[in-house]
């Protein structure tokens, strides 16, 4: 395979062509082209490294559920081009049969991901395939307050059930309960009876596994754990945010954040099996500065820098499975080679990680995952874009305030052609008015006014050559 | 899907009608408001000048970056140059138009000059501003302004609250009519703060 790709885009082939005649050559080799182009997408089932068989399976101690290591994340599904964001039903069918054939059978969703269309189109993915093949975790996700009411948050919940095209789900997940603090948890969950509602749908076997996830005040996550040591509600499992920057960091880049290794130790001693998110930061530890990259590849030439990420975030025997947003083949494919099985971070390479991770607080990026929690912006702003754009200039080293460097021409070019060019003009940072909506709806605490305001100035002083 | 075509018929989205995540929400496009005297672009001298020294040749409608210039179609001004700030504003490092004019109509003028001459006033209507409502503290105007001609000042100057209502205050005599506050403006399709053109440009250095 790899010498064919090879051949295919070499110069020797393109003589080839040449001498055949190019345009009866590539006619002719049309179909051959294409066969290879199929066998490439469909080889990876039968690939022995990534065969269902190899992948790493944790053992939920609750219900003794053997779970992939790989989590099906289905908040990133990929979407048709041109469209407002409608979803590819095609594309996620493949991605969702692939990952099944391959071993994973965890598949995570919430009524509010993807413009609200997730859960449907998972549903319609799984239904093609055997019940007993997967387990389901979706979420309450009664954020908003016109859904805080009893009524409206059951009708939430059955609405899930009819979406996914289940008659039980595996995991039910009471959705990142840390923000809005305490207050908004008690109204969310307490005062309209639905956490022992919940509760009882467990007892009657309609929910298999009861967790949460967190993010934001931490607490609600000790508050909630307090529940579990008093015997007043047990958790089956909690979805919580680890990564190698994360687990040591997240207070520094945040103050408002909290670790993943106290979050992972609490559970730990606890006995709860963690579910994690955020293994990638929204794809931020795939793309990481190149100077820190050359480090991880000079370690293992071979391994993709989000293979690394996965590694860690899988290592720990606490860990049930880990969540990755998968939007397109590859993405799966080397995932499934990761944990196909798990060949766990070792002391050498975690103090690596922990050096990168330490290097990498230099760069000042926006803390974004790009969930798109904050959207839609109701003032039309494509927040996540920005700050992708943002932190993609960041870590290339095209940030810069002094003329007379002698890349600032070159990086003011950079900057404001490929900003144009990833988010519309009217959707771009200046159009902030700071009404903070999106604040409540931040799971990393982003003072995202702030952060608009800030990138504006700087853009506005490269457009107007402030510094020239 | 049905609370999807709510939040588009709405225009402005509120947190409390937000169930799900993602996607952009529409934006309704921006009309160039009828104005009583035209603007017309700095370096012009005024707008009698303008047209009467315009012959409609394209070059700084073809020129201008931000697409702020469109031929006429009034039978009076056929094909002559048209100034909006729908698309854009008039940006202060920009000075193409006056460069490549061939008939005065447009005279040459450096970048320092172009803060100089002021070519329009901005005047805020007051309801329809979104700070006024208190809907948001806004202050886009303000903080797009390249000559700070524009400063958000209390509604009730005796409110000493955090989080009082503002409203942007013009200050006419440094303003020079660039439109950066009418482009930025959210209130569509109209902004809440439109540009008067001048009949003579002034120099307000």
């Amino acid at each position: 395979m790899k010498i064919h790709d090879k051949y295919i885009f070499s110069p020797q082939r393109r003589r080839a062509l040449k001498l055949i005649g190019a345009g009866s050559a590539l006619a002719a080799l049309a179909p051959w082209l294409a066969a290879c182009g199929r066998k490439k997408d469909t080889s990876a089932g039968d690939r022995s490294e990534a065969d269902g068989s190899k992948m790493t399976y944790r053992v939920n101690p609750t219900t003794g559920d053997k779970v992939s290591l790989l989590g099906f994340g289905c908040m990133r599904f990929p979407t048709i081009p041109d469209t407002d964001g409608e979803l590819d039903q095609e594309a996620i069918n493949e991605l969702i049969d692939h990952a099944i054939a391959n071993g994973v059978n965890y598949f995570d969703t919430s009524p509010a991901y993807c413009k609200g269309q997730s859960e449907t189109a998972t549903g319609k993915a799984l239904a093609r395939h055997p019940r007993s093949n997967f387990f389901i975790a979706t979420k309450l996700s009664n954020f908003s307050p016109q859904t805080w009411s009893r009524e409206k948050s059951m009708e939430m919940y059955h609405r899930s059930f009819e979406n996914l095209q289940v008659d039980y789900i595996d995991y039910l997940l009471l959705h990142s309960i840390g923000q809005g603090g305490l207050e908004n948890f008690a109204r969310r969950y307490e005062e309209n009876g639905i956490l022992d509602f919940l509760v009882e749908e467990r007892s009657a076997g309609c929910i298999r596994n009861l967790g949460f996830s967190y993010h934001g005040d931490i607490a609600v996550f000790d508050y909630l754990l307090n529940l579990h040591d008093q015997g007043k509600v047990s958790w089956d499992f909690v979805q919580i945010q680890l990564n190698y920057v994360d687990w040591l960091h997240a207070k520094e880049v945040n103050p408002r954040n909290t670790n993943g290794e106290y979050l992972y130790s609490e559970l730990s001693r606890r006995g709860i099996p963690a579910v994690i998110m955020e293994p990638l930061l929204g794809g931020r530890l795939a793309s990481i500065p190149q100077n820190l990259a050359k480090l991880l590849k000079s370690e293992r030439p071979d391994d993709s820098i989000a293979r690394w990420a996965f590694r860690y975030a899988g290592t720990p025997e606490g860990v049930l499975t880990v969540l990755s947003g998968m939007t397109r083949m590859e993405h799966l494919n080397d995932n499934l080679e990761t944990y196909s099985p798990l060949h766990p971070i070792q002391p050498d390479e975690d103090r690596l990680l922990q050096r990168v991770a330490t290097m990498m607080l230099q760069y000042p990026v926006v803390n974004c995952t790009a969930c798109s929690y904050c959207m839609p912006c109701p003032y039309g702003l494509d927040i996540p874009a920005i700050f992708t754009h943002y932190n993609k200039m960041v870590n290339n080293g095209d940030i810069v305030t002094d003329h007379m460097d002698p890349h600032y021409v070159a990086a003011r070019r950079e900057f404001l052609v490929g900003l144009d060019r990833a988010v519309e003009t009217r959707r771009q940072p200046g159009r902030c008015v700071d009404c903070g909506e999106c604040v409540t709806h931040c799971p990393q605490s982003i003072e995202i006014p702030a952060e608009m305001k800030r990138i504006d100035k700087y853009t506005e002083a490269l457009r107007q050559n402030l510094n020239a | 899907m049905a609370t999807l075509g709510a939040l588009g018929l709405a225009g402005v989205t509120k947190a409390a009608d937000k169930l799900t995540d993602g996607g952009l929400a529409p934006l309704d496009a921006k009309r160039n408001p009828g104005r009583e005297t035209p603007i017309v672009p700095p370096g012009a001298i005024g707008v009698k000048n303008f047209y009467t020294h315009c012959t409609a040749c394209q070059l700084c409608i073809a020129a201008c970056p931000n697409g702020l210039l469109k031929p006429s179609t009034s039978a009076d001004r056929f094909m002559q140059p048209v100034m909006g700030y729908d698309n854009s504003y008039c940006r202060p490092e920009c000075v193409r138009c006056s460069q490549v004019c061939p008939t005065g109509a447009i005279r040459p003028i450096t970048r320092a000059q172009k803060t100089d001459i002021s070519i329009g006033t901005a005047h805020l209507y007051f309801h329809e501003c979104i700070a006024v409502q208190g809907e948001a503290r806004c202050g886009l105007c303000e903080r797009h302004c390249p000559v700070q001609a524009i400063s958000m000042q209390k509604l009730m100057p005796h409110d000493t609250s955090e989080n009082a209502p503002r409203r942007p205050v013009v200050s006419e005599h440094r303003c020079i009519g660039c439109g950066a506050c009418e482009n930025v403006c959210p209130v569509n399709p109209a902004s809440a703060i439109r540009v008067e053109g001048r009949l003579i440009h002034t120099d307000i250095s």
